[in-house]
This record gives C-alpha cells, sequence and structure tokens, in this order.
C-alpha cells in the first residue's frame, strides 16, 4: 500500500466584500486548486487579529494567509492599510520565532480575481509541501 | 531668575539636613517638596525607603514626607509609571513625580493610552547609569564585599566604582565591570539600556557634569520643558533651593559620561542579546518559556499594557492549550513591540524567573530601530496605532 501525500492544512483569512469573493469566482470560472485551505471569511481583513494568526499557528495550521481587498479598494475606507501595518509586526514576530517565512503570507485579491485566487492557494500549497509541518503543530494534530 | 527650555544649571537644597542626607545636594527632593508647599502640585510620589534593599512607592501630600525620601536607591528597581494614583491626573489633579529615564518613557507611553494625563504631570527625571535587584546586591555584599548587607547604610556609584559603607565606617568600593563579569551588578535591561538621561521628563536632574569640588553637594540639572521652569522658578522662589548655570565646560562633561554609558550598553547588548541561528529559534523561545506558569504578573506590572482585565492576551489562552509555546506570550511580544520601554520590571516579578524583558528585546528592539520610533520618548503615536 503506497503511503498518502502529506497535504498542508492552510489557514485562510478572506475578506467579505474581495477575497471571498474571489474564492467565489475561482470556484464558479473552475478553476482546479488543491484542497488544502480552510476559508475563515471576515468581514473587513482589518478585522484579522494577530493574535488570530498565532493562534491559527499554534493549533496547528502549516501555513495562514491574510488575504483581503486592494489597497484603496477597502469597503470600510482603510481596513486594509491597517492590515498591512498589523501584518508588519506579525512578520517580526515570525521572523523571531524562526518560523519559515512562506508560512505567513498577505495577499490583496479582488472579487473578480478568481484565477489570482486558484494560483494564488496552489503556490502557497507547493512552497509548504517542500517546507513540511509547521514546528508550531501541537503534538496529535494532523 | 529668566529661563528657558534647554538651560542647564547647577544646584543645592539650602537645607542643612536635606543636602546632607541628598545623594547630590538634595535638589530633587527640594524641588518637589516647594511644588508641593507651594501648591503647584496637590500630591507628590516618591519613594519611602523601608531599607537600603526595599522601598514603596508613595503618593503624599505631606511635605515631611516628601522631605524623608532623600537619598538615592541604586538597588531598588521599583517601576513608578504604573504607580495607582497616577491616573488622578486625569480628573485634573496635579501631581509631582520622580522617575528614572524608564518610569518618565512608561508614563509617556501611559499617556499615549490615555492612562495619566501628562499635562498635570510634573515629572524630575534622574540620570541613571542603572539598578541592581536587591536579592543578588545582598548576595554580592556577603560573598564579594564580605560585609552584612544590613550593615550598610549608604550606597554610591563613583567613577565605574561601586562603593558601600557601613555603620562602622569601612568604605569598600569595587569595579562595577568586575563586578559584571562575574554577574553581580546592574540588572541585565540596565546594561543594555540607551536612554541614560531622561529629556523627556520636565527636569533631568543627576550627578553627571558636577565638577570635581562640588562632587556629592549639587546636582546638575537640565531644564527640558516649559513644565520644567515652573518648578525650578517655583523652588527658587519659595527659598528651598540656590541654583547657578552650569558652565561649558561641566556640560560637556556630562555628555562625556553619557556617551561612555552609551558606549557600554551597545557592548552589553552585544553579549546579552547575541543573535540566535534561525533554525535554533523557536527551539529557544519554547525553552525559555516552558515554566511560565500563567500568572500574569508581567502584564500587570507593565506600563505599556492598557487593556486591564479583558486583554486578548489573556481571554484568548487558557491553562488547557494544548500549544508548543505559549501564545500569551506571543501576543505580548506582538502587542507592546512597537512600544516597550525595556523597564525590566517584567524579569523582576516573574515567579519562574523568566528573563521575559530580554526575550521581549529581541522582538522590539530590532524592531523600533526599523520604525524609527523610540519608545515613551516623545508624545507622537506609537507605530501600532498610525493608521487611524
Amino acid at each position: 500500500m503506497m503511503a498518502e501525500e502529506w497535504e498542508p492544512k492552510i489557514v485562510l483569512f478572506a475578506c467579505n466584500w474581495c477575497s471571498y469573493g474571489g474564492s467565489d469566482a475561482a470556484g464558479v470560472a473552475r478553476f482546479q486548486q488543491p484542497p488544502t485551505t480552510r476559508i475563515i471569511r471576515v468581514m473587513c481583513s482589518g478585522r484579522i487579529d494577530p493574535a488570530f494568526v498565532l493562534e491559527a499557528f499554534l493549533e496547528g495550521a502549516d501555513a495562514v494567509c491574510v488575504t483581503g481587498c486592494h489597497i484603496g479598494d477597502c469597503h470600510y475606507i482603510n481596513g486594509n492599510e491597517k492590515t498591512k501595518l498589523r501584518y508588519s509586526f506579525l512578520e517580526r514576530v515570525v521572523k523571531e520565532l524562526g518560523i519559515e517565512p512562506e508560512r505567513l503570507r498577505l495577499e490583496w485579491i479582488s472579487a473578480s480575481e478568481g484565477e489570482k485566487f486558484a494560483n494564488f492557494v496552489k503556490q502557497v500549497t507547493e512552497d509548504v509541501k517542500k517546507l513540511g509541518p509547521s514546528p508550531l503543530k501541537p503534538e496529535g494534530v494532523q | 531668575m529668566n529661563m528657558n527650555v534647554g538651560e542647564c544649571y547647577l544646584g543645592w537644597s539650602t537645607k542643612d539636613e536635606v543636602r546632607e542626607k541628598g545623594a547630590s545636594g538634595g535638589l530633587v527632593t527640594s524641588v518637589l517638596a516647594a511644588a508641593l508647599e507651594k501648591g503647584l502640585v496637590e500630591k507628590v510620589l516618591v519613594l519611602k525607603k523601608i531599607s537600603e534593599y526595599d522601598a514603596e512607592p508613595i503618593i503624599t501630600d505631606s511635605v515631611d514626607e516628601v522631605l524623608e525620601s532623600a537619598g538615592s536607591l541604586h538597588a531598588v528597581p521599583v517601576g513608578l509609571s504604573k504607580k495607582l494614583g497616577l491616573q488622578l491626573t486625569r480628573l485634573g489633579k496635579k501631581i509631582a513625580t520622580v522617575g528614572k529615564p524608564c518610569d518618565v518613557r512608561g508614563m509617556y507611553e501611559m499617556a499615549l493610552r490615555d492612562q495619566i494625563n501628562i499635562d498635570n504631570t510634573y515629572i524630575v527625571g534622574l540620570n541613571c547609569g542603572g539598578t541592581m535587584p536587591p536579592i543578588l546586591t545582598r548576595k554580592m555584599l556577603r560573598e564579594v564585599y564580605e560585609i552584612d548587607p544590613e550593615e550598610v547604610v549608604e550606597e554610591e556609584i563613583a567613577k565605574g566604582e561601586l562603593i558601600f559603607k557601613t555603620k562602622d565606617g569601612k568604605e569598600i568600593a569595587k569595579k562595577i565591570d568586575e563586578l559584571e563579569e562575574m554577574g553581580y551588578g546592574r540588572r541585565e535591561n540596565c546594561r543594555y539600556c540607551f536612554v541614560k538621561i531622561p529629556t523627556n521628563a520636565d527636569l533631568a536632574c543627576g550627578n553627571w557634569g558636577v565638577p570635581k569640588a562640588k562632587q556629592g553637594q549639587a546636582t546638575f540639572v537640565e531644564v527640558c520643558s516649559e513644565k520644567g521652569i515652573e518648578l525650578l522658578e517655583n523652588a527658587v522662589n519659595a527659598g528651598y533651593i540656590e541654583l547657578e548655570s552650569a558652565s561649558e565646560k561641566n556640560i560637556n562633561a556630562r555628555k562625556k559620561v553619557e556617551q561612555a554609558m552609551i558606549d557600554l550598553a551597545s557592548k552589553w547588548r552585544e553579549k546579552l542579546l547575541p543573535s540566535i541561528p534561525d533554525e535554533e529559534r523557536l527551539s529557544f523561545y519554547i525553552k525559555e518559556l516552558e515554566n511560565c506558569i500563567g500568572c500574569g504578573a508581567c502584564k500587570t506590572v507593565c506600563p505599556v499594557c492598557a487593556c486591564g482585565d479583558d486583554s486578548k492576551c489573556t481571554t484568548m489562552t487558557s491553562e488547557l492549550d494544548n500549544h508548543k509555546i505559549s501564545l500569551y506570550h506571543l501576543i505580548r511580544f506582538l502587542h507592546i513591540m512597537d512600544s516597550c520601554v525595556a523597564c525590566g520590571m517584567c524579569t523582576d516579578v516573574c515567579p519562574a524567573e523568566i528573563k521575559i524583558s530580554q526575550l521581549q528585546a529581541r522582538f522590539s528592539l530590532p524592531f523600533q530601530e526599523e520604525k524609527e520610533y523610540v519608545a515613551g520618548m516623545t508624545l507622537e503615536k506609537p507605530p501600532f496605532f498610525e493608521v487611524r
């Protein structure tokens, strides 16, 4: 019997207005993407507290993606600018902890960019597969 | 006397008793007492000495209690910025306080988070080369100085030497460098601290720059703000202190001492915070934090933390979590990364002896450099609040 290939688990935060629409567009247009993501829909990427991302890692995510509307397109004026600022804090923490930078991603994806969404998921999955399971994964979590 | 911001003076108390008791002429004590007596402020925050190794911060409205607090305490690393009572400044009460550079920086960070009102807080800053942990200091006295810690009546730092005077008049001096090589001396976070003169306070006082003839008899004071002018003028008019202008020579001497301290600090920073290879970092942090019992003391004393009891770092974590590394600490590392003033209180209070301040410094020092923000020096918004 052949051992099954390891599939990473990726937590992807998507904002309601753009990136979640983007994932929908990817489905409607039938762009293929690996089934590795667990999408969490939030009203705005500005709602994503850095603590959520850290908790996702500690609960066993192999990678965490933060996605939102393009800068200037936020439905709440400047929510994604706040995301960008907080992301710089997160980047520093993840780097200082010695976790590979490929495990934390930020991408602006609009509702019409279905192909971009699918490619992004493909790319992240490939990168994380090369790295293997996250060193922060708790014992007993697959 | 007509004063301007940025001017430097040499000053001393007119009261013999205070001048004797104070470490350098009793200027600070007198300024505070005068401010209280003349009604410039309603209350004063000072350290009430219990022993050479212990003191209690008190908020008082008695002039006598302020005068009693004269004298320096190097082995009492009490954080003053989060002292209960400073919040009264938000209700319009005027309070004068003393503070080491880190205390003052803590107060600024608290003001930025609406914990105190800086306009009603008169801060007399004290130059600081570092403070010493009390328990380790006692051990050092027994083992290196070979004297009974309870016998000590006075301690002093001069010319790189740590001097202790005992009841029977003995005076023993040892080089601080050598003591620190042996693991005694100043607290670790003091050794790599770069802010030695609190120019963010209203007055910056200390004995650096005082000429030899007046050593121990006068204080060098820099006026750093309008409130500082108020404090000094009030004390002069009340007859509590005498002032003379500091000469160019005095000012340069002070700068030289400060520069020497900063150079030493950068050496200690390399030594105490050595860089760790990427692949070993995670195991380093996991190991350092594994003894955490989750008491939350580090958060309670932190001058930057303003979330209160329902903070994310405590409500999002639980003792039942099966995490490899404490989420509580990760959130805290991130949350105060831009504003940590490196006062070291978290390390001091930790019952599990985790060097939290030193761990935090690994995150906050490079980050603050990157953002070009020195925490607690101005009332400029910290990076976390940049976007509104």
